[in-house]
């Protein structure tokens, strides 16, 4: 196991080491993108940029461009922004960082009790009146785009309401964790349920089609045989099998979403995350910063990933650890 | 067990139907199904896919999971009414005095758990054993249905099982809490035939031991034949004719039985031709309103059009409108021919 | 039939390599392991076995579908092993395959008359107009109606779809057919119907059959001779009436001594031979003779050596250091 875990987690380097010159490869090597004319300036004249070029040393060869690159990102950690002179990228990543697991992981907590529990009681009542009323209002969450919801919310929330029933809701914005944990938790509550409502939806959705499934598998009428109680083969014996093909879709969406994915939350409660940046950076090409905030967010789905299979061995006894 | 109670069947079927309510109309999946099963006794239930034999028996304990269902008639298990039951009185009876065994070993296992694990939870659903002694319990049940070093393989997952051994150990888990009765759906049809003359050979040795009634469902007449005491043979739902399993082997009395039993290629004599029943087995859907035979009858009479009841003696019966001259007439006339066609 | 060859395999092998249990180590499945056999022009030759003895590899090495590690495999006077694809096309057409599963093997989209059309439109065997006139004749000849043809395959029973699949591999008039379990999928009733449409065609188009199925009375019934393959090799052949009233293979005794019977004449019933244990890995094939650790009659030879594949009567082949019913 702990060598499946070992060369597990060696493949997941090599990936990211392949996206890291991939990504390098588009941002900087792609003709038509010249990194020193967007250092020096729209209005730069020829001999500034070939300044430039020799001052960030691209005038280089593209795999020592490359290292050089790495070795600002990883190693020395003081690559800078070509936007915004002066800005460190990584300080900038580690500043949002904290503020997008916030988001993610309480959103993971309300979205997995509520798609959970969802996705049992639908399948438990297969073909009564509850079953289709949680799978519409799985596939409402699942429809409505979160910007729209959020907008929605705060506008409720902050709004036409915030003098009344919302009044203990402060105003938009970021509390760290470290400096009062129920700021933190406060506001971060509607962001959390904006996130949380969309995925909730899938997972009711899908859980609920797995467990049928797994319902009328040859070894759940086994159980039934055996006199086991519904709720037992449910809870036991449907929801256990049902969960592997859950772990897969879990590692994924929570990979993406610390990966930088819960973009639109962030930028419609003004979150300043990993999203956020990625956007900021995106808007004006910034190029160390994209390359920094891939990194990042290939590293998480990377590792996701890995933890994925690392989990679903675990999980599942037929998969034959090699 | 004293003479009473020898004779008191253990379980008794009283004109059973299963109904499920379909969008093209009412689809009779059993319709007046009627059977005893004695102390001891093996009843084979022999017939083609869609005859209704797997549906009778999942019905009476409450297996058909479908709201669109309606079970009518009597099943009594040790004089005590049955149908009707709440699932969760249901629940102590399967598993507990009744155990079954199923056609596919390969998925009749929770994949991820361990046999062990599978078999504790059932003797434990059943009685207050404790985890160490249902445990050593499992131990001792997997020894006796023949798996080596049971000690070990307790610990072993289903998918570390071939296909026999799984059903060895499915077997185990239905003895489990020492069962009244044994329902097998075509125990042996996903193995091989010397796998399934082990598995066979297992199940009448456990019979002996445990002193369960076994009801085995099978399609195929060889099967009975090896292992049933009597035999009931259905036909769209409803039994076509009920015998000692020797009486209907050999002196066959319903057209469907004489398809079945000449239709089977033998190992043992060569016949360049099988006899065939023509056409193929009635949609449930549309079962006539006489004999359900009929269509396929190369025997089709007037009074077919109504519907046969079951009648004969000595135990042996069935539901045909065919005189006993008639009867005599044809088979003799079958034998000179040596065939009948298609 | 006659005495001419129009199959002859031999020595036939085919092996799958598999990534191992351990890091980096490959094994080797040998699925069949040698096999020599002859198909006389005009007979039915059965090859019967246990799941996984490697009775369907070897169809498909013998017409070709998968090729074959070592051996030959001649059709016609011709040696197919080796050729190209192109080269293979004419030989191909003279043997055609029929499938177990007639619900997975016809193609859902396309009409029945499209599927049993479709061989000959990609051989090119004459105008569109003609070979709706012969789709026709087909349905016909394996007893389904010629009206059916613009239907789905979802629209027929499972006996039906196979009488679909019989049409389809008739189409191109081959001279061998190939069928792989084709009944087992089917009710009994409606197997029979299957067999004796098969028998029927063999006499009315001279067809050969290889028949490969794991149902002895099945084998019987369809087989003038019958291969027993046991662990990827044919331990037995021979003429079917022989090799089932007296078998000397103590594999094939135990085999046929286990089916159940219907025990409706007073002859008294085959003493039952029960073989313990499950066939080995083929993988992890034992030393010597492959059946020797199941087997009743085993000595030391047969740990150490593996017998040869010899005949002992004429038309008999076995191979066994200890046989049975030598003498009969």
């Amino acid at each position: 196991m702990l060598r499946f875990i070992l060369r597990r987690f060696a493949s997941a380097v090599v990936v990211l080491f392949t996206i890291s010159v991939m990504v390098y490869l588009i941002f900087f090597a792609t003709p038509g993108v010249d990194p020193a004319a967007r250092i020096a300036g729209r209005s730069a004249s020829p001999a500034v940029v070939e300044q430039v070029r020799i001052a960030f040393g691209l005038n280089r060869p593209l795999p020592i461009r490359y290292l050089l690159m790495m070795d600002h990102l990883f190693i020395k950690r003081d690559l800078t922004s070509y936007v915004n002179i002066g800005d460190k990228v990584v300080p900038q990543i580690l500043a949002a960082a904290p503020v997008t697991l916030s988001l993610v992981l309480g959103a993971v907590v309300i979205w997995l009790i509520v798609g959970v529990l969802g996705g049992l009681v639908a399948a438990a009542n297969k073909g009564k009146f509850i079953d289709p009323l949680i799978m519409f209002l799985g596939i409402a969450a699942v429809s409505v785009p979160a910007y729209w919801l959020g907008e929605v919310v705060n506008l409720i929330t902050q709004n036409e309401l915030h003098s009344s029933v919302f009044a203990w809701l402060p105003a938009p914005g970021w509390v760290p964790l470290t400096q009062s944990p129920g700021e933190w938790a406060l506001h971060l509550l509607f962001p959390w349920l904006t996130l949380a409502a969309l995925y909730a939806g899938i997972y009711a959705r899908v859980l609920r089609a797995e467990l049928v499934n797994a319902l009328n598998e040859d070894y759940v009428r086994t159980a039934r045989a055996k006199g086991l109680s519904e709720r037992r083969i449910l809870l036991r014996h449907a929801l256990r099998c049902s969960l592997i093909s859950i772990t897969s879709l879990f590692g994924l969406d929570v990979g993406a979403l610390v990966g930088g994915a819960a973009l639109l939350t962030e930028v419609v409660f003004g979150l300043p995350g990993v999203g956020l940046l990625t956007y900021n950076a995106l808007e004006n090409l910034d190029l160390p910063v994209i390359m920094g905030t891939v990194m990042y967010g290939a590293f998480f789905i990377v590792l996701a990933s890995a933890v994925v299979d690392v989990v679903y061995a675990l999980l599942d006894p037929r998969v034959r650890i090699v | 067990m004293s003479d009473a109670t020898l004779n008191e069947p253990v379980l008794s079927v009283r004109d059973l139907s299963v109904t499920f309510a379909t969008r093209q109309g009412p689809l009779r999946a059993v319709d007046g199904l009627s059977f005893d099963v004695g102390a001891k006794e093996v009843l084979g239930i022999v017939g083609e896919s869609g005859s209704g034999k797997s549906v009778a028996m999942y019905s009476m304990l409450g297996l058909v999971r479908d709201s669109n269902v309606a079970i009518t008639g009597s099943v009594k298990f040790e004089g005590r009414e049955i149908l009707g039951l709440s699932d969760r009185e249901l629940q102590s009876v399967r598993g507990g005095d009744v155990g079954m065994i199923f056609q596919d070993p390969m998925t009749a296992m929770t994949p991820v758990y361990k046999v062990g694990w599978q078999i504790v939870e059932q003797i434990r659903a059943h009685s207050d054993m404790t985890k160490a002694q249902a445990r050593s319990r499992a131990i001792e049940l997997l020894g006796e249905v023949g798996i080596p070093d049971p000690k070990t393989r307790v610990d072993h997952f289903p998918h570390e099982f071939s296909g026999g051994m799984r059903q060895r150990v499915v077997i185990a888990m239905a003895l489990s809490c020492n069962p009244k009765l044994l329902i097998a759906d075509e125990p042996t049809t996903a193995l091989d035939v010397t796998t399934q003359a082990q598995i066979l050979d297992l199940m009448s040795k456990l019979q002996e031991s445990y002193g369960s009634s076994i009801v085995i469902i099978t399609h195929d007449m060889g099967v009975i034949a090896e292992v049933a005491n009597r035999v009931v043979v259905m036909y769209a739902g409803r039994p076509a004719e009920i015998g000692p399993e020797i009486d209907v082997v050999r002196f066959p009395r319903h057209p469907y039985t004489w398809g079945l039993l000449g239709a089977v290629p033998r190992v043992d004599v060569k016949n360049r031709r099988l006899v065939t029943i023509p056409g193929t087995p009635v949609s449930p859907l549309d079962v006539p309103t006489g004999c359900a035979f009929g269509p396929r009858c190369q025997h089709k009479m007037a009074i077919c059009d109504e519907r046969p009841i079951l009648r004969g003696g000595d135990g042996h019966v069935d539901a045909c409108w065919l005189s006993d001259e008639q009867r005599v007439a044809i088979r003799s006339q079958a034998t000179v021919r040596g065939v009948a066609d298609e | 039939m006659s005495d001419e060859v129009l199959l002859r395999a031999t020595d036939v092998v085919k092996s799958f390599t598999s990534r191992g249990k351990k890091l980096g180590a490959r094994s080797l499945n040998t699925a069949v392991n040698g096999v020599s056999l002859e198909v006389k022009r005009g007979e039915t030759l059965g090859i019967v076995g246990e799941s996984g003895c490697g009775k369907s590899t070897l169809a498909r090495c013998l017409v070709q579908l998968i090729p074959v590690t070592s051996g030959s495999v001649e059709f016609n006077g011709v040696e197919l092993v080796g050729l190209s694809r192109r080269e293979l096309r004419p030989h191909r057409r003279e043997m055609q395959l029929v499938f177990q599963d007639p619900y997975a093997s016809l193609n859902p989209r396309r009409t029945v008359g499209d599927i049993v059309a479709d061989p000959m439109r990609i051989n090119k065997m004459a105008g569109e107009r003609e070979i709706l006139e012969r789709v026709r004749d087909l349905f016909v000849t394996v007893g389904l109606d010629p009206a059916s043809v613009h239907r789905y395959p979802h629209e027929f029973s499972g006996g039906q779809r196979q009488r679909i699949g019989i049409a389809r591999s008739l189409s191109l008039n081959p001279s061998l057919v190939v069928a792989d379990e084709p009944v087992s999928a089917l009710d009994v009733s409606v197997q029979a119907q299957v067999l004796n449409l098969m028998a029927d065609l063999q006499d009315q188009l001279h067809l050969t059959y290889l028949f490969i199925a794991h149902d002895l009375g099945v084998v019987r019934h369809v087989s003038d001779r019958v291969g027993v393959m046991y662990l990827g090799e044919i331990v037995e052949l021979g003429d079917a009436e022989a090799l089932y009233q007296a078998p000397m293979h103590p594999y094939t005794e135990a085999l046929l001594s286990v089916v159940p019977e219907l025990n409706d004449t007073d002859a008294p019933r085959r003493e039952r031979i029960l073989i313990s244990g499950d066939v080995p890995d083929p993988s992890d094939r034992p030393t010597g003779c492959s059946f020797h650790p199941r087997c009743p009659a085993a000595t030391d030879i047969c740990q150490r050596e593996a017998p040869a594949f010899v005949e002992l009567k004429p038309g008999r082949f076995v191979a066994c250091h200890h046989p049975r019913n030598v003498d009969e």
